[in-house]
């Protein structure tokens, strides 16, 4: 099921929040539980079995590293295990077919294979189980004991199908001792609405000018159509997953928990470093608490820490999929980062802001174009397209395309920055007495809400882009 | 006895881990698709077709019967009957993209519940027949018969990815 869809936004949610705050605090972990299987089994029915099977696992794996924590050879048995197992799960349904079709195109003949679907959501539970298990063998955790609490932090809906990836241990307390009140689910529903209006109104209506403009050969791209295409992009993968993340995070609120935000204007940034600071925090982090600082971070030798980074940027791209295009997008952050890191990032940091932001959002739409591009062929073609080896500096499509979207992309800027908030804000704080406040934001909200709605509506279906991942 | 007790996480993952193993290799049997090309399904299952009932039908009535574009997907393989009493058809589509599957099963469930709604009260046979219409999705492979011999042509479909 998808936040933004009709059936979750006028009968599952309203039935599942109605029910949970009737129940009894003991049911509310249970309700929440039955929810979110029901939740993925809507859009999974097949898959839910591989989501409880692995819940099944990790708990087992938690409860046997814990069991071995006073023999540190058992226990990194117990551990490795318990990686390897995710890992190879993962690596299964992720990269198979994409290791066969690599064989096939070496070897004289082609390997034929049976193809299964990726499991929506298998990247972002994987992840999240990992942290629990790694965690409860650095005994920065305690073992969850209680099967249903440890199952409702893999599956709590909000955050089961792309994330944000939230860790064990910042949850852990709020599996058996969080409060709702009025002013959470107020707070929750207001910052769901928001995600709602990012994904609805410009992230979808992003996606439908990128979407024409793709589908034109780049040879035949001016200039301008080219980066237009790329900006929409840009703005479609932003205010897709950042609404997505928004809702995420505002549903978990309306339930009573607590998440990380896991997007910062990622586009005010300064430098490709402060860019990973601010987008999809929560994946950044993960690769920095198990993966990078456990290789070594940067206390070690330059060349080593190149090394880790270069790992670390590499496992990024593979994260989002099997294909050339996203190892290469990988990499290509990675050879960034290094490059601010030990060649130019301190001269960088002597240039003029607006001319430190526009060398971000240059790398950062150049990053883009490796990420959608089906093949790497086509992203040189595009890219080529984009320094003037298409069709000529601006065609009247071109213009066609921005003039007749001009309010779009200005919600979009506004939108990626702080300014969009407050201003939304500012409509609604701006009155002297409480009540007008409240009036101001009911207007506000609803306003929001029925636009989205109405776009979705009309709009064709437009599942969220980090579901493939 | 503390000892046994000890041990049940260690015994219960293994035993998770190999249900597992046995889930993902049911899953390859009964719900995976193929990396064949779809001519190279589609020769097969047309070479099952009872020919005598049923035509090859053009990429005008795919649209005209089910509203999609035959260009839409990598490949489109439809046999119909030629007599307007007849339901017999037998639908082969591989999409481009796993998005697509649900326009696709949409379309079939809605001509299937039309014809129903058609040939109710008068067509008790055409009306079994669609009510035992088989279909199946396969990865990007997707199935739909109509026919006294759609349970035939199924398996034919299966064993040809």
């Amino acid at each position: 099921m998808v936040f933004s869809s009709i059936t979750f936004l006028f009968l599952f949610l309203p039935v599942v929040l109605a029910v949970y705050y009737i129940a009894p605090e003991k049911w509310k972990n249970i309700i929440l539980l039955a929810a979110s299987i029901l939740f993925y089994a809507w859009g999974e029915p097949v898959y839910v079995i591989l989501m409880v099977l692995s819940i099944l696992l990790n708990y087992f794996c938690g409860l046997d590293i814990d069991r071995k924590s006073d023999d540190p050879v058992k226990a990194k048995r117990s551990i490795v295990f318990a990686v390897a197992a995710n890992i190879a799960i993962l690596a299964f349904f992720k990269y198979y077919a994409f290791v066969l079709d690599m064989l096939s195109g070496i070897l004289p003949q082609e390997i034929p294979y049976r193809e299964l679907p990726m499991p929506i959501g298998l990247s972002f539970y994987t992840f999240q189980s990992l942290t629990y298990i790694i965690d409860v063998y650095r005994k920065k955790t305690g073992v969850q004991k209680n099967i249903l609490n440890y199952a409702l932090y893999i599956a709590m809906f909000p955050q089961l199908i792309a994330g944000p990836i939230v860790r064990y241990v910042d949850i852990e307390e709020q599996l058996t001792n969080r409060r709702t009140s009025a002013v959470k689910l107020g707070q929750g529903a207001m910052l769901f609405i928001r995600g709602l209006a990012k994904k609805a109104v410009i992230a979808n209506m992003s996606g439908e000018i990128f979407q024409q403009i793709s589908d034109m050969p780049a040879s035949q791209m001016s200039v301008l159509m080219a980066w237009l295409g790329c900006i929409s992009y840009a703005f479609q993968i932003y205010f897709d997953f950042s609404g997505y993340s928004d809702m995420a995070v505002g549903l978990a609120r309306m339930f009573g928990f607590e998440l990380k935000k896991n997007f910062d204007y990622p586009y005010i940034s300064q430098s490709i470093t402060e860019f990973w600071r601010r987008w999809h925090i929560s994946l950044s982090s993960w690769f920095r608490e198990y993966v990078y600082i456990p290789l070594g971070g940067n206390r070690c030798s330059a060349v080593r820490n190149v090394v880790n980074l270069m790992i670390v940027w590499t496992l990024t791209g593979m994260w989002h999929g099997a294909a050339w295009n996203f190892i290469v997008w990988g990499v290509y952050y990675g050879v960034i980062i290094v490059m601010e890191k030990y060649v130019y990032g301190a001269s960088l940091d002597e240039l003029p802001k607006p001319v430190r932001h526009i060398y971000s959002l240059v790398v950062i739409l150049i990053g883009w174009v490796f990420f959608f591009s089906p093949s790497i062929g086509y992203a040189l073609r595009y890219l080529a397209a984009m320094f003037g080896g298409g069709a000529g500096i601006a065609d009247k499509g071109a213009w066609f395309v921005l003039l007749s979207h001009w309010l779009l992309y200005l919600l979009a800027v506004l939108g990626s920055t702080r300014i969009g908030f407050s201003f939304i804000r500012a409509l609604t704080e701006a009155w002297k007495s409480q009540r007008a406040r409240t009036a101001a934001s009911v207007i506000v909200y609803f306003g929001m809400f029925f636009i989205s709605i109405a776009y979705l509506v009309t709009g064709s279906y437009n599942p969220f882009l980090y579901f493939r991942f | 006895m503390t000892k046994k007790r000890a041990g049940l996480p260690e015994v219960a993952k293994y035993i998770v881990l190999a249900v597992m193993l046995i889930y993902v290799v049911v899953l390859m049997l009964f719900t995976s698709g193929s990396n064949k090309s779809f001519e190279e399904v589609s020769e097969t299952v047309s070479a099952s077709i009872d020919t005598e009932n049923l035509t090859e039908m053009s990429e005008r009535m795919l649209k005209r019967n089910f509203g999609l574009n035959s260009a839409d997907y990598d490949g489109v393989m439809y046999y119909a009957s030629e007599s307007s009493m007849s339901v017999e058809e037998v639908l082969l589509i591989k999409v481009k993209s796993r998005g697509q599957i649900q326009e696709v099963t949409d379309a079939l469930d809605e001509r299937t519940q039309a014809r129903i709604a058609a040939f109710e009260g008068y067509g008790s046979e055409e009306v079994r027949l669609l009510e035992d219409a088989q279909q199946s999705v396969r990865g990007r492979f997707i199935f739909f018969a109509v026919s006294s011999q759609a349970g035939e042509y199924r398996s034919v479909f299966d064993s040809s990815l």
